[in-house]
């Protein structure tokens, strides 16, 4: 599985730094909120995150199912007033069956995440990303350490001592994104009408970008995807 | 001996900025940091390649044979693992290496027949379950760069030559990178060190236990540190080991082998060579201890190797060496860690012509590195070393390398 590269990184925190940029031009709030969802079919891209073969390991190793791993739909523009983030937001990664739950996790700026450690082994967390780079040592079951991520970018995580645990923190600047449902819905609420680029990202790359305009009487617009 | 370090410089930087080409993976600019999964995650590929620098090594301190020294080295492995089933998997390793070509590592069927995996049965070119640095001789698992004494230093002991009398095995003290003796092969090869870590024996392996509580079990055709594919001597090793977790944060472990040592070519070599077992036999101790940046390891490994009691001065009793090491790694931020070892390798006393002796030159190596992490699968490495020894032509050696190696 190919994943994420710096430079796909920067052309993401890029996008967020034109959305501050828009943010104050052709965007109004004048009309009804309303609903832009969809369904993103990520069915033929299912992941499986196996541990690194070794000749020399004494024993096998755990199979894992191939697992179908979430997307985000995000604004690349958001409306004027999309800024007023709270700045004491908190979200979990859980560490459990050697795995990072969520795999994705997508925050907005200014967000405390914990990392839980509940497995019976040692976890050691770690980020190599520009946007935030953190090693938070190893740590047993039941203790958690948390990093505040307060800069807009990917931040692509992993367990030193399990090479097979990777997870995505996607932080935005605004708050018109959403993760997709196991069945691949998203809904991104509370949008004033206007125009709008919906992105969908998965695992580390911008799959597609689509134009998507909500009327000044609100309502729900349908947009759906099929990544392959 | 040849060093040819345009060539070697070239070939290293070839390797390792080119291992992400594999399978056109660079052209897309994006560089794998898991292993690749085909059919649903039932074939495994993964893959490491490494490129060593360092300083030239006078007194053969480094070298894990006759030509190849750990520290001037190129080497690149890839790794085939079929899962037909969950309880069947077929792997292959197959590693190209500076002078020593593409050999197969290791290839062996794992069958774990219960459900609740504690059971695991290995069979073919097997991992050793003496220890724990042989199984983790892969660059990544290495925070320096050179290997612990008791798993490198080629000592003057052979298999497949022995010394009549005791003085001819004297007059090798220190000369463990070239050994010729006048029994068996008269060839002057390398001697060999206490355990391969660069070579996997033959033979069958069962595990048995959950993470906290585990033991291994393998009977294999060579033994630790004479690993073979064809059995040379009619004899078997067995080798065990159990390892104890009580919390995440510390485990040790304890083995134990014996295994018959001299080839069946010596022991035909002489008519007066009297019956007996000329085993090598280990006992080894090793621990691990981790908390928040910090990681420390060390092993203790008991050796002795017997050798037939041939000419005055005889060597009556068997060759005793003992070598342990104490590794300590501290992660300073995500990218950066500094690491240190300090290392000894003992031989026992045995009573020649002139006097009594070790019968090889006691050795001690102090290692202290920095490693730096470009990107989850690559590597770079530096470190010093600092090697002792009370006999051979060179008697201390300061050594330098760096180390570049990617994985996934």
């Amino acid at each position: 599985m190919l994943r994420s590269a710096p430079f796909r990184h920067a052309a993401f925190a890029g996008g967020l730094f034109c959305v501050l940029l828009l943010a104050g031009r052709g965007h109004g709030i004048a009309g009804a909120e309303g609903t832009i969802r969809g369904l993103v079919d990520l069915r033929r891209t299912q992941v499986t995150a196996e541990a690194r073969t070794a000749s020399a390991a004494m024993g096998m190793p755990a199979h894992r199912p191939a697992e179908l791993r979430p997307a985000v739909v995000y604004f690349d523009t958001a409306p004027r007033g999309a800024f007023e983030l709270d700045e004491s937001a908190r979200a979990t990664m859980d560490q459990l069956d050697e795995t990072f739950v969520p795999h994705v996790l997508a925050i907005t700026v200014g967000t405390t995440v914990d990392f839980p450690n509940r497995d019976l082994t040692f976890h050691n967390v770690f980020s190599l990303s520009k946007t935030k780079s953190f090693d938070l040592g190893r740590y047993s079951r039941g203790r958690s350490k948390s990093v505040r991520f307060e800069r807009p970018g990917v931040v692509q995580v992993f367990c030193d001592i399990h090479s097979h645990m990777n997870a995505y923190i996607l932080v935005f600047a605004h708050r018109y994104f959403a993760v997709t449902d196991p069945s691949g819905g998203y809904a991104i609420t509370r949008v004033p009408p206007g125009s709008y680029t919906l992105a969908v990202w998965h695992e580390g790359e911008v799959r597609e970008r689509r134009t998507v305009s909500l009327p000044d009487a609100g309502g729900t617009v349908e947009a759906g995807f099929v990544i392959r | 001996m040849r060093r040819c370090v345009p060539r070697l410089t070239v070939v290293a930087v070839a390797v390792v900025l080119g291992s992400p080409g594999l399978g056109g993976i660079a052209q897309a600019q994006h560089w794998p940091d898991a292993p690749v999964a085909f059919a649903g995650g039932r074939v495994l590929l993964a893959g490491d390649a490494s490129a060593t620098f360092g300083s030239e090594d006078p007194g053969w301190f480094t070298y894990t044979d006759y030509e190849t020294d750990s520290l001037r080295r190129v080497r690149a492995g890839v790794t085939i693992e079929a899962r037909p089933s969950r309880w069947l998997s077929f792997l292959a390793e197959i590693r190209a290496e500076t002078r020593a070509g593409v050999v197969p590592y290791a290839w062996y069927v794992r069958v774990s027949p219960l459900e609740n995996g504690v059971l695991d049965i290995q069979a073919g070119r097997i991992p050793p379950v003496f220890g724990t640095y042989a199984r983790r001789n892969y660059p990544q698992d290495n925070p320096l760069i050179g290997d612990p004494l008791g798993y490198q230093y080629l000592t003057s002991a052979r298999p497949d030559a022995v010394p009549a009398n005791a003085d001819q095995l004297l007059k090798m003290r220190g000369h463990g990178w070239l050994v010729q003796y006048p029994v068996g092969s008269s060839v002057a090869e390398p001697g060999v060190p206490m355990i391969a870590a660069g070579r996997w024996d033959t033979g069958v392996e069962v595990r048995a236990g959950k993470p906290g509580l585990e033991g291994a079990l393998a009977y294999t055709v060579g033994t630790l540190s004479y690993p073979l594919v064809r059995d040379d001597n009619h004899g078997k090793q067995l080798a065990g080991r159990i390892v104890w977790r009580p919390v995440p944060a510390f485990a040790i472990g304890a083995s134990a082998a014996q295994g018959a040592f001299i080839s069946h070519d010596v022991l035909t070599a002489r008519s007066d060579i009297p019956d007996g077992r000329y085993d090598q036999r280990a006992f080894g101790l090793d621990g691990e201890a981790s908390w928040g940046r910090w990681l420390l390891r060390g092993e203790l490994v008991a050796n002795s190797w017997q050798l037939p009691p041939l000419d005055q001065p005889r060597i009556t009793g068997p060759l005793g060496a003992v070598s342990g090491y104490l590794e300590a790694k501290v992660r300073m931020g995500p990218r950066f860690y500094a690491a240190a070892r300090g290392d000894q390798l003992r031989f026992s006393t045995i009573q020649g012509t002139t006097g009594a002796q070790t019968w090889d030159a006691n050795v001690a190596r102090v290692e202290f590195g920095v490693g730096y992490r470009i990107r989850r699968g690559l590597l770079v490495k530096a470190s010093m070393m600092n090697n002792w020894r009370d006999g051979g032509k060179v008697r201390q050696s300061r050594l330098a390398a760096i180390q570049a190696l990617f994985w996934f």
